[in-house]
């Protein structure tokens, strides 16, 4: 019988083919900004250049690991941006009067304390992520600019994040790699990554079968918190200081490239591996346009034409499938 | 219907979906002043031909002719004017707003722009008084039972000037009550000439209200005939393409029931009090009850996904009080919920996924789960159970039919090793031949030692799988049954309707 593929017509409209296709598409699309670059610059497709577009892209990234965990989930993280900085200057000042150690270890607990503040308000009170984590946002960046005032705060004795011990490449890309990593790994391989999955896809039906789903989404939080504390560090060690401006619009473009990857706002769809495309899509473009001499503000615009133009595909995508 | 044309006429209809063709050429008449029922299996694309009269799918072929005229149906406003309203099985209200805005959707009475509140109520309430419902016109939908939302549905559908109704499943969510005032309705509608096509999957209700008897298997009508020259057989036997051995008398000898292992006593929360119920090793308990009784929230509330306020629950001798659902199914229960879409299904992950939710933590190794073992799992009772689908079960849960849906749902708790089975309304959505298979598959896993409770608002799957039975009204139970006390009769009286079907 025909029932596995009539079921799919018999009731609302489906998708199909969910990951395969998306990714495929979204590939062929670097591999035309990469063959449109190097056409255009010489310099391009050099191993320097191709370092210089993974470190340029490495805060973000590390950023949008978190992120790509929690709307997978159905979650939303605005916090970010402003929560890095915050973790930066907390780190700034707590090196300069106790030394790197204590500096490391008050940088990771305030991330993981702005993780706590999200998740609480999210899973324990209720409120809408969107609404809880748009309101951290502002209380952060505040919270940066006054205690840190209105000048950069100096961080010494604190550069890791550019060494570069191996083939060239800067530790804090290694570590967006690595970061990288393991969440992709977490969310293909682990119960905890499929627990998210079910989350997303839908929330009651988790719950009914078992999944703590309150207690997940919070975890899920707390590494977007940690995700931040690693990003403040490496934000502090590469610029030596930290201001009040640092990570201003951030959130957007971890968003962007989330999105850009393929998962969706309705949660319950999407990959490590997809967000690092979007990455990379966004990256290359950005790389490429800046050795072309294009002006960086028209590279916003580029940025955001390519989310929609993409998100679009995808759409009339789904509309020619269902007929 | 021979002599005058009908009001709508449909050849040869033809549609695809990517590179399956889901109708393979359907004909169809529908005459004005008589109801013809359209019949068929899930997946049989009885959906996509109404959606296609609707105006929400354009066919790929073929002709529809309204009146006599080649009619063009290519949108759902076209549809409407040509006065051809679908009542859609999915509800698709508004649920903050009013009752009066919602039967008015669409068709807001206005002067000068502004809404005219007056003009609004008083339509809402004739929409209302047509179908003998009695609904505050103020109330925000939202707030109303899955019942009554379906009656607000069918009232706006009777708003306007309509030619012709369709009502796909109309009673799915009705009460007793209210679907006999939906067939007094649909009579009155008959007599003032409206043509009337009613999709179902009770074969009774055909023979209640139908003149013709329409039946779509697997994109091709393969009966249509007026109702007078059928029986249920031939309906059942066009629907499914071969034989069912056996109706209700098909029930098993008796199992015997074995060990106690679940017994709740004096059990009481928001819908439901003071409900005692025992559940044996290898014993169907029936609990039945129409739309508002409390059923389904009583059934919830043994299994942790909503707290009771008062009353014990005992597992297999231990006295137990679950906070989480988690906590039920580390026990051995597992749970199947009423409305399979929004409480069931993982609906974007496949179905492989949506079978081993509940066991991931056995079949991961330190935490990670290849989806070799997932797979694995799946295949076994895709198997066992005859799920059609792919043998991995890899593609999106939603793609499967009704019936093998509602198997997945079924498999994730034989899967994970449950014992006791909590099944609210298992065959909901579910067409003829998939019930006959899960009845069979329930009275199989109670020999086997399960203790299942069916908890329904539909007496067939109590009739036809139940060892014993229990009413429930108004969160009460009032009447206990033996086997051999079970009727449709002694249900539905218990039940406190008027005798149905």
């Amino acid at each position: 019988m025909a029932d596995t593929t009539n079921g799919a017509v018999d009731g609302a409209p489906r998708r199909r083919g969910i990951t395969v296709p998306e990714s495929a598409a979204l590939t062929l699309f670097l591999a035309l900004e990469v063959i449109f670059f190097s056409l255009n610059s010489p310099y391009f497709l050099t191993w320097a250049n191709w370092v210089n577009i993974f470190t340029a892209m490495s805060i973000a990234g590390i950023l949008a690991a978190g992120g790509t965990i929690l709307l997978i989930g159905g979650q939303f993280d605005l916090s970010v941006g402003s929560g890095m900085a915050f973790v930066a200057l907390m780190f700034a000042i707590a090196a300069e009067s106790f030394g790197v150690g204590p500096g490391i270890a008050v940088a990771v607990l305030t991330g993981l304390g702005i993780g706590v503040i999200n998740g609480f308000f999210v899973t324990v009170v209720g409120v809408n992520p969107l609404i809880t984590t748009l309101g951290t946002l502002a209380i952060f960046r505040g919270l940066t600019l006054s205690i840190g005032g209105a000048s950069s705060v100096r961080v010494t004795g604190f550069d890791w994040a550019i060494q570069r011990p191996f083939l060239d490449i800067p530790l804090s890309t290694m570590l967006f790699v690595a970061v990288a990593v393991v969440v992709g790994l977490l969310l293909a391989r682990t119960v905890y990554g499929r627990t998210i999955y079910a989350i997303g896809a839908n929330e009651t039906a988790a719950r009914l079968v078992g999944i703590r789903t309150r207690r997940t989404i919070f975890t899920a939080f707390l590494i977007s918190g940690l995700c931040m504390a690693l990003t403040g560090m490496v934000s502090a060690s590469q610029l030596g200081s930290t201001s009040g401006t640092t990570g201003v619009g951030l959130e957007l473009a971890v968003v962007t490239a989330i999105i850009l990857g393929g998962t969706t706002l309705k949660g319950g769809v999407g990959s490590m591996f997809g967000t690092v495309l979007g990455l990379l899509i966004v990256g290359v473009l950005n790389n490429g346009l800046t050795l072309m001499n294009v002006n960086s503000t028209w590279q916003q615009v580029a940025a955001g034409t390519l989310l929609i133009l993409a998100v679009s595909f995808d759409q009339v995508r789904q509309r020619f499938i269902k007929g | 219907m021979q002599g005058a044309e009908p009001f709508l006429s449909v050849r040869g209809i033809r549609k695809s979906f990517g590179p399956v063709e889901v109708l393979h050429g359907v004909d169809l008449d529908l005459p004005a002043g008589s109801v013809t029922a359209l019949l068929g299996e899930n997946g049989a694309g009885k959906s996509t031909f109404v959606r296609i009269l609707a105006g929400d799918h354009t066919a790929d072929d073929g002709a529809i002719r309204i009146d006599g005229a080649p009619a063009d149906l290519r949108s759902v406003q076209t549809a409407r004017g040509a006065g051809i309203r679908l009542i859609a099985q999915e509800i698709a209200d508004a649920p903050p707003l009013s009752v009066a805005e919602n039967i008015t959707l669409g068709a807001t009475p206005s002067r000068w722009g502004f809404v005219d509140r007056g003009a609004m109520r008083r339509t809402a309430r004739a929409a209302l008084d047509a179908l003998g419902a009695d609904l505050d016109l103020s109330r925000p939908v939202g707030t109303l039972r899955l019942g009554e939302r379906q009656i607000i549905e069918i009232a706006r559908a009777s708003v306007g000037r309509s030619r012709c109704i369709i009502f796909d499943e109309p009673t799915a969510a009705l009460s007793d009550a209210e679907t006999r005032r939906l067939f007094e309705l649909i009579a009155r509608m008959k007599a003032q000439g409206l043509a009337i096509l009613y999709i179902t999957h009770r074969l009774d209700e055909v023979f209640e209200i139908a003149d013709r008897a329409c039946v779509l298997r697997d994109g091709r009508v393969s009966l249509s005939a007026p109702v007078d020259e059928l029986d249920q057989r031939a309906v059942v036997t066009a629907m499914v393409g071969r034989e069912l051995q056996g109706g209700s008398a098909e029930a098993q000898a008796a199992a015997t029931p074995g060990a106690p292992l679940m017994e709740v006593r004096g059990l009481t929360g928001d819908a439901f009090a003071g409900v005692d119920l025992d559940l044996t090793a290898g014993e169907i308990v029936g609990l039945y009850g129409k739309v508002g009784s409390g059923v389904p929230e009583f059934a919830a509330a043994l299994f942790g996904a909503d707290r009771p306020r008062a009353g014990t629950i005992a597992v297999e001798g231990q006295q137990v009080r679950f906070s989480h659902p988690a906590e039920a199914i580390a026990l051995g229960i597992g749970f199947l919920p009423p409305e399979r879409k929004s409480e069931g299904l993982l609906g974007v992950r496949s179905a492989a996924e949506n079978l081993a939710a509940p066991d991931w933590g056995r079949l991961s190794k330190g935490g990670t789960i290849s989806r070799k073992a997932e797979r694995g799992a799946f295949a076994r009772w895709h198997a066992a159970m005859g799920i059609r689908s792919r043998p991995d079960g890899g593609e999106p849960i939603t793609r499967l039919s009704g019936g093998n849906q509602q198997k997945v749902m079924l498999g994730r708790w034989l899967q994970n090793g449950s014992r006791i089975l909590l099944l609210v309304e298992p065959t909901r959505g579910v067409d003829v031949g998939a019930r006959e298979e899960i009845y069979a598959l329930l009275r199989g896993l109670a020999r086997e030692g399960h203790g299942i409770l069916i908890a329904s608002s539909d007496y067939e799957d109590i009739t036809h799988a139940a060892d014993r039975a229990a009413v429930m009204v108004r969160g009460r139970i009032t009447r206990q049954l033996a086997r051999d006390e079970i009727s449709v009769a002694s249900l539905t009286s218990a039940a406190g309707g008027g005798l149905h079907g």
